[in-house]
């Protein structure tokens, strides 16, 4: 963070950036394209099944259907069409640079070169978007930068924190990282889940009576999510982050004690007041009272 | 009646009993030392041991909630972390369910993972698994026989394991599968403070006490194992030993897959002394000589080209680790040397 970014008495605490392994689904879509062209690979070049390494269009066709038909069920597990989409290109991409260098004789060695050369890049490439990361913990506010081309910039302070949300999975558990979500008092850091359900009913009679029905229900749960810029994503060591982010979120909070001690003062300023008050009738009083009795002297 | 069928009725039943414990038996020890070598690594490899432990709490948790499904108690929570693992049952029973769900928990672990990898072996193994046929059902026959199968078993293993070519999808995946068991067939610790250390005395005590506190159970399992054996001999089949030495293959895998686990270990354990660059370094002569070998012979079409790619990439890296930790470090130095030492102090020359 720029010296000239920073407030009055703001100190900055920590600057984190997310660990490596916490963009493990990304990773894994690139993960896979490497498994799947080295299997691909070794099945038309070195397996014995010889009806796949002599016929270049079912190669393709294997090599597609798989990467595809994974990219179905990743998208439908993790509610993210983008999977799908992103493999899509990735096959269209391979059949344009076959059907255009007329690589059709060579489709063994070009298609798994291709899946592991796409999957290298994938790697790159998500590790450019953790690098985009910065997280900075300063004593007044947390700030989120982000952004590979575009840069986005997010700035919560602690007394506009409602609720703090940690999560941790199995790969968190073992490197010792986390994510960590505050929820502003505005909403911000929630998503939702929605599920929805529906039928519908036709039935037509020989008379021409026909009859329609729809029914359909939908529910929406609240639940702690947002995008890796706007979040603590995977920060390591994910324990003393948190401990530091809530002790930086309470210290912002009056506490109980506090709040009493403020009462206290509240009343003893009132009573002074009250007291200065009485002081300044009696004072008058006693000022009428010498007026009185200089009168009378006269 | 005479010797030879006392011999069938009371001892040979035993036979593979007393093989199987001893096998087992061999697994916790070699189990020991993996924690051992854990323990060692505990100071510096902080993720590493919350990884094995994590394995091991997984099969364990998975075994507790099987041996609750398989009793029909229903699972009404499963929880499951680094550190810690929880199967809660939805109706609790107690007597003999009870007792067979914490056999499951307890004994469970060291037999149950085994059995996945047998049969991923049984899908690679050429020649399946042969059993030994009987004839006279003695102490020594059922001995010999157990023995038989898992010698045949072993030899299948060995090979297999020499000349497994990690270019094959499936080989790959049951060598990674192989490091994984070996890695965590049960856990260092268990929960965060205070940890209760898992080692081979408590293994053992929380299967005394299972056995102590309802030996009755014990003793129908022993009867129905003698009444099982009296029904081979009838019939004159050998299932009775082939049932046994089953278990036994689950426990010689573990016992191979904890060897390579722990050579694996030891490596990481000698690799902590040299600097982070020349540890990566170490670290990718292994699937980088594997890899060239690998492609050379093949390309050469030499026989024997999976087993020169994994043994020479096996001997290249460890030449370049002695190599490296002589260079970089002091081991395999002395300040003087020995010889001089010796005369000096008057020692034996």
């Amino acid at each position: 963070m720029e010296e000239d970014e920073l407030l009055n008495r703001e100190e900055v605490e920590k600057i984190l950036s997310p660990h490596p392994l916490s963009f493990m689904g990304l990773q894994s879509l690139c993960i896979f394209l490497i498994a799947w062209g080295l299997i691909f690979g070794w099945l038309v070049n070195f397996s014995d099944f010889g009806g796949l390494s002599e016929n270049a269009l079912l190669q393709i066709a294997v090599w597609g259907l798989v990467l595809l038909v994974v990219s179905v069920i990743a998208s439908i597990i993790k509610v993210l069409w983008r999977i799908f989409f992103l493999y899509l290109t990735v096959v269209l991409v391979a059949l344009g640079v076959i059907w255009w260098l007329n690589l059709f004789d060579a489709v063994g060695l070009f298609l798994p070169v291709y899946t592991v050369v796409v999957s290298i890049i994938g790697f790159l490439l998500v590790e450019l978007f953790r690098r985009s990361h910065k997280y900075i913990i300063s004593n007044q506010r947390i700030v989120f930068k982000g952004g590979v081309i575009t840069k986005e910039q997010r700035t919560l302070r602690y007394d506009k924190i409602s609720d703090v949300n940690t999560k941790q999975g199995i790969l968190g558990q073992i490197f010792s990282f986390g994510t960590i979500i505050p929820i502003s008092q505005s909403g911000f850091g929630l998503g939702s889940d929605q599920s929805f359900a529906g039928g519908g009913v036709q039935g037509s009679g020989s008379k021409r009576v026909g009859l329609f029905g729809f029914f359909g229900g939908g529910r929406e749960v609240q639940t702690p999510r947002t995008r890796s810029y706007y979040e603590l994503h995977g920060v390591y060591p994910f324990k003393e982050i948190r401990k530091m982010v809530e002790q930086l979120v309470q210290g912002s909070e009056i506490s109980q004690y506090q709040k009493q001690q403020v009462d206290y003062q509240e009343e003893q300023r009132d009573f002074q007041k009250e007291q200065r008050d009485l002081q300044k009738e009696m004072k008058d009083l006693l000022k009428k009272q010498q007026e009185l009795s200089k009168s009378n002297e006269e | 009646m005479n010797g030879e069928a006392i011999d069938v009725v009371i001892f040979a039943p035993l036979a593979p009993i007393f093989g199987l414990i001893l096998f087992w038996f061999i697994q916790l020890i070699f189990i020991e030392i993996q924690k051992s070598l854990l323990n060692q690594l505990r100071s510096s490899h902080d993720a590493l041991i919350r990884f094995t432990n994590f394995i091991g709490i997984f099969f364990q948790t998975v075994c507790h909630a099987l041996g609750y499904t398989l009793t029909r108690s229903g699972i009404s929570r499963f929880y499951l972390s680094v550190d810690y693992g929880k199967v809660d049952p939805k109706k609790k029973k107690s007597g003999v369910f009870e007792w067979l769900v914490n056999m499951f928990l307890f004994i469970g672990p060291f037999f149950l993972p085994p059995f996945l990898l047998l049969a991923y072996f049984f899908l690679l193994s050429t020649n399946g698994f042969p059993l030994m046929m009987q004839s006279q059902f003695t102490f020594a026959e059922n001995f010999i026989a157990f023995g038989s199968n898992l010698f045949a078993f072993s030899k299948d293993l060995v090979f297999f394991l020499g000349s497994i070519d990690l270019f094959h999808p499936a080989h790959l995946g049951f060598f990674l599968l192989f490091i994984l068991l070996g890695l965590g067939i049960r856990p260092s610790y268990i929960g965060k403070r205070p940890m209760e250390k898992v080692d081979m005395f408590y293994d053992l005590k929380n299967i005394r006490y299972n056995i102590l506190h309802k030996p009755l159970y014990l003793l129908i399992g022993v009867l129905s194992a003698y009444i099982f054996s009296y029904l081979n001999v009838f019939f004159g089949q050998s299932l009775y030993v082939a049932m046994f030495s089953f278990f036994g293959w689950a426990s010689i895998l573990a016992i191979f897959a904890l060897v390579y686990a722990e050579v694996l270990l030891f490596w990481i354990y000698v690799l902590d002394d040299l600097p982070l660059g020349f540890r990566i370094i170490n670290l990718l002569v292994l699937p980088i000589s594997y890899s060239l070998l690998r492609v050379l012979f093949y390309s050469l079409s030499w026989p024997f080209a999976p087993q020169i790619g994994f043994w020479g990439s096996v001997i290249i890296t460890s030449v370049v680790t002695i190599l490296l930790l002589q260079m970089l470090t002091n081991k395999f130095k002395t300040l003087f040397p020995m010889n001089s030492i010796r005369g000096t102090s008057g020692g034996k020359k």
